[in-house]
């Protein structure tokens, strides 16, 4: 019961601190907005010049023939499973003007088209053995979309080429992506660890709110009551995950207006989310164990905010470092943070589709590590500022 | 009045080499208003927490209600209230939301509190802030809310930490007459370095210095152990004022009052000083001792608090 009435007190400063309020909650979904910014609105499109100096031919039927016009228009119809084009073409008359977006970093590849691209491409198809024609890719090496726009645009090249030529390869590529891998955008792809980071972001909610407590003194008048530190912990926390849990709802709302598709549960997710909060908390408690004050607890609480949202995979995925194997599971060094495997199971639930029984290891992961991370939090915190001394 | 309700046994506190408390026992009685006096870092926080159950003594024990504290147990949650010197709010609740809040956390039903939080707003003269913010009130209110917050659960003995401290002089009259109004119905024990306030409301006071108990007794019976009557303190030229020759110039006197130099201030006590007032002025003139002023008043308890403690500054 007081535990609750802690809850109401600490849920009261939470919503009349309007300020501090919109910020936290309106942090990950503004992040959720830029990356669909940054995906141009579903995946990225890579912008690619193109100077065409191709003369068209006529076949021996009498029929014009442009090999040229013929690529480009290969290279608009390279679409994302959404029908969104992957290659933004951009015809350039001037080869001193593309150089310079370049360089400007503006568009990602030059293309230039030779003229005699339609004439060997003829002859080819007929069966004759042109002298090989040179089509230029150009762009800046150090751009790291150039490798990405290159490669996209010479499958474009090189599929066409094949096409017309009938030049059968010995070996095709056959993709087959997973559940529903396949049908998803760049943006979508980032949504599930874009979502456990924020919940992950409350640790400064967390660790903030608990150091103020200490440093105002207000903790010290609560010990002298008959609340305990579990009931008065515990009804701060829950503060903490109901505003983490508004967070996470809003996070999902906003992807779900810029175009994220959930295949499976999101109650599912919503209930990992919750339980991650459990260790964030646990982590802000240690924070706030080592604090004197909020501003020190802002400080401290960058130190496991980078832990938990670059070496969880929330941001981007990163090589695992394999420490043992027990039956088929390999544990990784980057498991013992409770939000891998938050980012893994929401992965697999929200992109997926996965159930309940096949994120079994990662819940029971996770509820272990938020247990241990928010009983190391509550004892330090109670040695650090609630014991007697 | 003579039932203990808080006795302290043989405290001792340590910090590394710094003795804090050092083996210190006092009873306070039911009903009374208790002083607990002494220079910055005498020890009077320390030996309150350890009264109170916030800090475990090293050795030694403490019984309220002839119970022994552990560390907030029931015995000292059901039945102290403190008051602690800053004004420990929270910022963002109305004044009767934190009452109600408090209330509830030792245990007080909901309507219960928040009947007891109106009461204590209206009593402390707060009832116009009832459902301000805390971050709305001035310092004075905070103070006076600080003082309702120890007072929301009704108990029986009420610690206050300086409980004048920052109040304007209306506020002052305020709260010293709520204390008063408290006393014989509670037993409160005050800290305070306002010695004014002390001698006003303690039935009892208490000196401490370097952790040691020095003195415990009635204000009156204090002022009257060093040095009944009155005062006159005399400020001589800073040439003639050497302590030999002054102590000899009052030979004649010596026996009929107490004779102190602080710098060129020289501080008589005696009962009817005003008869011996010319006799002593002839004595020092005789002797060549230059006056430049004089003044006449009572004895204080900050005499009392001088004379135990000394004039060095603390910290």
């Amino acid at each position: 019961m007081k535990m609750w009435k802690v809850f109401v007190k600490s849920m009261r400063e939470k919503t009349r601190d309007r300020l501090s309020l919109i910020l936290s909650l309106a942090m990950t979904p503004i992040f959720v907005g830029l990356y669909w910014l940054y995906f141009s609105g579903g995946s990225m499109v890579y912008e690619v010049m193109i100077i065409n100096n191709d003369i068209n031919v006529q076949t021996s039927d009498g029929t014009p023939f442009s090999a040229g016009e013929n690529l480009i228009e290969a290279l608009r119809n390279q679409t994302y499973s959404d029908d969104q084009s992957i290659l933004r073409i951009r015809i350039m008359d001037d080869q001193d003007v593309a150089e310079k977006r370049l360089k400007d970093r503006k568009s990602q590849v030059l293309l230039i088209i030779p003229e005699t691209f339609s004439e060997t491409i003829l002859a080819a198809s007929k069966g004759e053995d042109p002298q090989p024609v040179a089509v230029t890719f150009m762009g800046d090496l150090t751009n790291p979309y150039y490798s990405l726009a290159a490669v996209l645009a010479y499958a474009s090249l090189d599929t066409y080429v094949q096409y017309i030529t009938e030049d059968v390869r010995p070996i095709q590529m056959n993709e087959i992506p997973i559940s529903g891998s396949g049908a998803r955008t760049e943006f979508e792809l980032y949504i599930p660890g874009l979502l456990i980071f924020s919940v992950v972001m409350m640790i400064f909610d967390a660790s903030m709110v608990i150091a103020n407590e200490a440093e105002a003194g207000t903790f010290t008048r609560l010990r002298l009551t008959k609340v305990t530190p579990v009931e008065l912990l515990g009804g701060i926390s829950g503060s903490v995950i109901a505003l983490g849990l508004i967070g996470l709802l809003l996070s999902v709302a906003t992807a779900a207006m810029l175009g994220f598709r959930s295949y499976g549960s999101l109650w599912l997710a919503l209930l990992i989310g919750g339980i991650t909060c459990i260790s964030v908390i646990g982590a802000g408690l240690m924070v706030a164990a080592f604090s004197r004050n909020s501003s020190q607890a802002f400080v401290i609480a960058n130190f496991p905010l980078v832990l938990f949202m670059f070496f969880s995979g929330a941001i981007y995925p990163l090589p695992a470092v394999n420490l043992f194997t027990i039956g088929e599971i390999t544990v990784n060094l980057y498991d013992v943070l409770p939000p891998t495997h938050a980012v893994v199971a929401v992965n697999k639930i929200l992109s997926l589709g996965v159930g309940l029984n096949e994120v079994v290891y990662e819940i029971t992961s996770l509820v272990i590590l938020s247990f241990i991370y928010f009983a190391v939090g509550v004892w330090l915190f109670r040695r650090n500022h609630m014991k007697l001394t | 009045m003579n039932n203990v309700v808080v006795k302290a046994e043989s405290l001792t506190k340590r910090y590394e080499k710094l003795t804090a408390v050092d083996n210190l026992s006092l009873d306070v009685f039911s009903g009374e208003v208790f002083g607990l006096l002494g220079p910055n870092g005498a020890g009077k926080t320390t030996t309150i927490n350890m009264i109170v159950g916030l800090l475990r003594p090293d050795s030694g024990q403490v019984f309220i209600n002839g119970i022994r504290v552990a560390a907030a147990s029931h015995v000292v949650s059901e039945s102290v209230g403190v008051c602690p010197q800053a004004s420990v709010v929270w910022n963002k609740l109305t004044c009767l939301e934190q009452l109600q809040f408090m209330g509830e956390m030792y245990g007080m039903q909901g309507r219960m509190a928040r009947k007891r939080g109106n009461e204590l707003l209206d009593i402390l003269e707060l009832s116009t802030k009832t459902h301000k913010r805390a971050n709305t009130l001035s310092g004075g209110m905070k103070r006076r809310l600080n003082l309702a917050m120890s007072l929301v659960h009704d108990p029986d003995i009420l610690v206050l930490d300086e409980p004048e401290a920052g109040l304007d002089p209306q506020g002052r009259v305020l709260v010293r007459e709520y204390i008063k109004s408290l006393a014989r119905v509670k037993t409160i024990i005050l800290t305070t370095h306002n010695m004014d306030e002390a001698d006003r409301v303690s039935d009892r006071v208490a000196i401490i210095d370097y952790g040691k108990l020095l003195v415990v007794d009635t204000p009156v019976s204090l002022k009257a152990s060093v040095g009944a009557g009155d005062v006159v303190e005399i400020n001589l030229e800073r040439q003639t004022a050497n302590e030999a020759h002054i102590r000899k110039a009052l030979t004649p006197v010596a026996n009929q009052l107490s004779i102190e130099l602080t710098n060129s201030t020289l501080i008589l006590r005696a009962l009817n000083i005003i008869k011996l007032l010319p006799r002593l002025m002839e004595c020092l003139n005789a002797s060549g001792i230059q006056t430049e002023d004089i003044r006449l008043r009572e004895n204080t308890l900050e005499d009392v608090f001088l004379h135990y403690t000394g004039r060095r500054l603390r910290e």
